[in-house]
């Protein structure tokens, strides 16, 4: 899983590392505006690369750079343990004097130090193992990201394996009022704001049909009257999913649309544990986790996050709820802080910070600072 | 969780007992624990128990609660807090806590405070007592043992 990003010159963050070896799940605390989210910013650049999103200009823009400084390049550094080989990818983005849309800079991606491809502006070189084989050296639009573009040799080939674990990584920050529960389609690739929840359940359930179990037993421990969850058709190629309540002989059914935006919520985490299971081990970032939840609620949903990626994969939320806050600990909480908008994020383990009694009132008050 | 079922509350004396106690339900796949914010002192978490615990308690009879406490190098501590417990309540309420303190144990060990408590909570459910084993924590043996008879609960509602 993620040992270690580095992020520099992108929004707040400046020569700003995270370092996750280690670490299953893992809290990011800070003040409003200390880039917290922003490293979901960060993440979910290179997931979009992943995805697809080759065009450098839906990728960043000039706003991106630290306080405008567009003359040093924005530089994504990303190291990635997946059974027992290390990844790395690198991409650098730069703007140059009269450039309307910034450019690829530098691109690499490397396994176990073992370079496979570097790039510097428009040129690529790729690198090969196989002694008969010369290196091949081409050109590519420098407004154009590579890693999606490179043919892989085949789905074992470490560049499949690495893009695919990063076009599935979950960035999430859901707005439950986008949360239709509609779907034209199946994918296992979640937006953020949970708009095509429709489509993941219904591209996870046609996958791995035996997630339903799973999905149905974590709500229905936390819905008891939850009788069971349906997609039903609306139209040639569309569906909506329909969840039914049963108490007493009694029936209820709801749209999803209209459940309530915890309950949405609910569902979601059980996708997040039913994916990480059946097409894991998975990345999860979770701006938030605690937002739309009753306090009964945000130990447990917090605690079966953690749970579930403990064994496999790896989670990392960001939080202000002392429950969920509480539900971390000094070894896996980082504190990101910022003095002002002029000066960078800094981010250290709470473990190596002297708090005076109780976390709680210490981040009350404001007294944790790097 | 349920209110109406099985459950039990953990309360803790600080952040050390609570990193541990995350680290034992970190372990359990379940809904029907809950581990209540730090109190602040050993003192205060019987002043805890008997102002915000006992009455609910009495109003759900299937609630347990364990104390977790530091007991700083004195074993009659023990004696001293059970002797504060109601009567009617005895049954389910379970002391437990390092000899000295959880720092103590952290360095002993050489395990972080929530690594401590999943190696806890894999003791009592194989059956062994690797870690309870411990000095500083074979005195929780007769809590222990009661609390062991609780697997069922531990392990109730499960999220997967």
């Amino acid at each position: 899983m993620i040992q270690r990003l580095y992020v520099h010159n992108f929004r707040c963050l400046e020569n700003f590392e995270l370092s996750l070896k280690g670490m299953s799940s893992s809290l990011l605390i800070g003040k409003n505006g200390a880039g917290k989210s922003t490293v979901g910013y960060a993440l979910e650049v290179l997931k979009r690369v992943a995805r697809g999103t080759n065009r450098v200009g839906q990728l960043v823009q000039s706003k991106d750079f630290a306080r405008g400084r567009s003359d040093v390049p924005i530089r994504f550094e990303l190291e990635v343990l997946l059974d027992g080989r290390l990844y790395k990818y690198v991409i650098a983005f730069e703007l140059p004097e009269n450039f309307k849309e910034l450019r690829v800079f530098e691109e690499q991606f490397l396994v176990d130090g073992k370079q496979i491809y570097s790039r510097k502006e428009a040129q690529v070189i790729l690198y090969t193992t196989n002694s008969r084989n010369r290196e091949a050296q081409f050109l590519l639009d420098w407004h154009l990201v590579a890693l999606p573009m490179i043919q892989s040799q085949s789905e074992t080939d470490p560049l499949s394996l690495f893009r695919s674990w990063l076009a599935r990584m979950m960035i999430l920050a859901p707005i439950p009022k986008s949360m239709t529960g509609d779907s034209k389609g199946e994918t296992l690739e979640p937006m953020p704001d949970g708009s095509n929840f429709g489509e993941w359940f219904s591209g996870l359930l046609s996958r791995y049909p035996a997630a339903y179990t799973q999905v149905d037993k974590y709500l229905r421990g936390i819905m008891p009257d939850i009788q069971d969850f349906v997609n039903e058709p609306i139209g040639k190629d569309s569906k909506s999913m329909v969840v039914r309540f049963e108490k007493n002989n009694a029936n209820l059914s709801v749209d999803f649309e209209d459940l309530s935006d915890g309950e949405k919520c609910f569902f979601l985490c059980a996708i997040v544990l039913a994916a990480n299971k059946y097409y894991g081990p998975l990345f999860c970032f979770w701006d938030e986790p605690d937002n739309y939840l009753s306090l009964s609620e945000v130990g447990h949903f917090v605690m079966s996050l953690r749970r579930s990626f403990k064994d496999a994969g790896q989670f990392l939320a960001t939080s202000h709820n002392e429950e969920a806050i509480r539900k971390f600990s000094n070894e896996n909480t980082l504190v990101l802080y910022r003095k002002s908008h002029l000066e960078p994020t800094l981010v250290r383990l709470l473990s190596e910070l002297t708090i005076e009694g109780d976390l709680i009132n210490a981040l009350i008050l404001g007294d944790i600072e790097p | 969780m349920n209110k109406y079922r099985p459950h039990i509350l953990v309360l803790p004396e600080d952040d050390a007992d609570r990193e541990l106690a995350n680290g034992f339900v970190l372990e359990l796949n379940s809904r029907n624990i809950q581990v209540l914010p730090p109190v602040g002192g050993w003192k205060k978490v019987l002043d805890d128990f008997d102002k915000k615990c006992v009455s609910g308690m009495r109003n759900y009879p299937l609630r347990r609660i364990v104390l977790l406490m530091d007991f700083d190098d004195r074993i009659n501590r023990l004696s001293e807090i059970e002797s504060q417990i109601p009567d009617d309540l005895k049954e389910r309420v379970y002391v437990l806590g390092v000899l000295s303190e959880p720092e103590k144990l952290r360095s002993d060990i050489n395990k972080s405070f929530e690594e401590i408590g999943e190696a806890l909570a894999n003791d009592c459910f194989n059956n062994t007592n690797k870690l309870w084993g411990h000095d500083l924590l074979k005195h929780n043996k007769a809590n222990l043992e009661r609390i062991c008879l609780l697997k069922d609960e531990w392990f109730g509602e499960t999220d997967e």
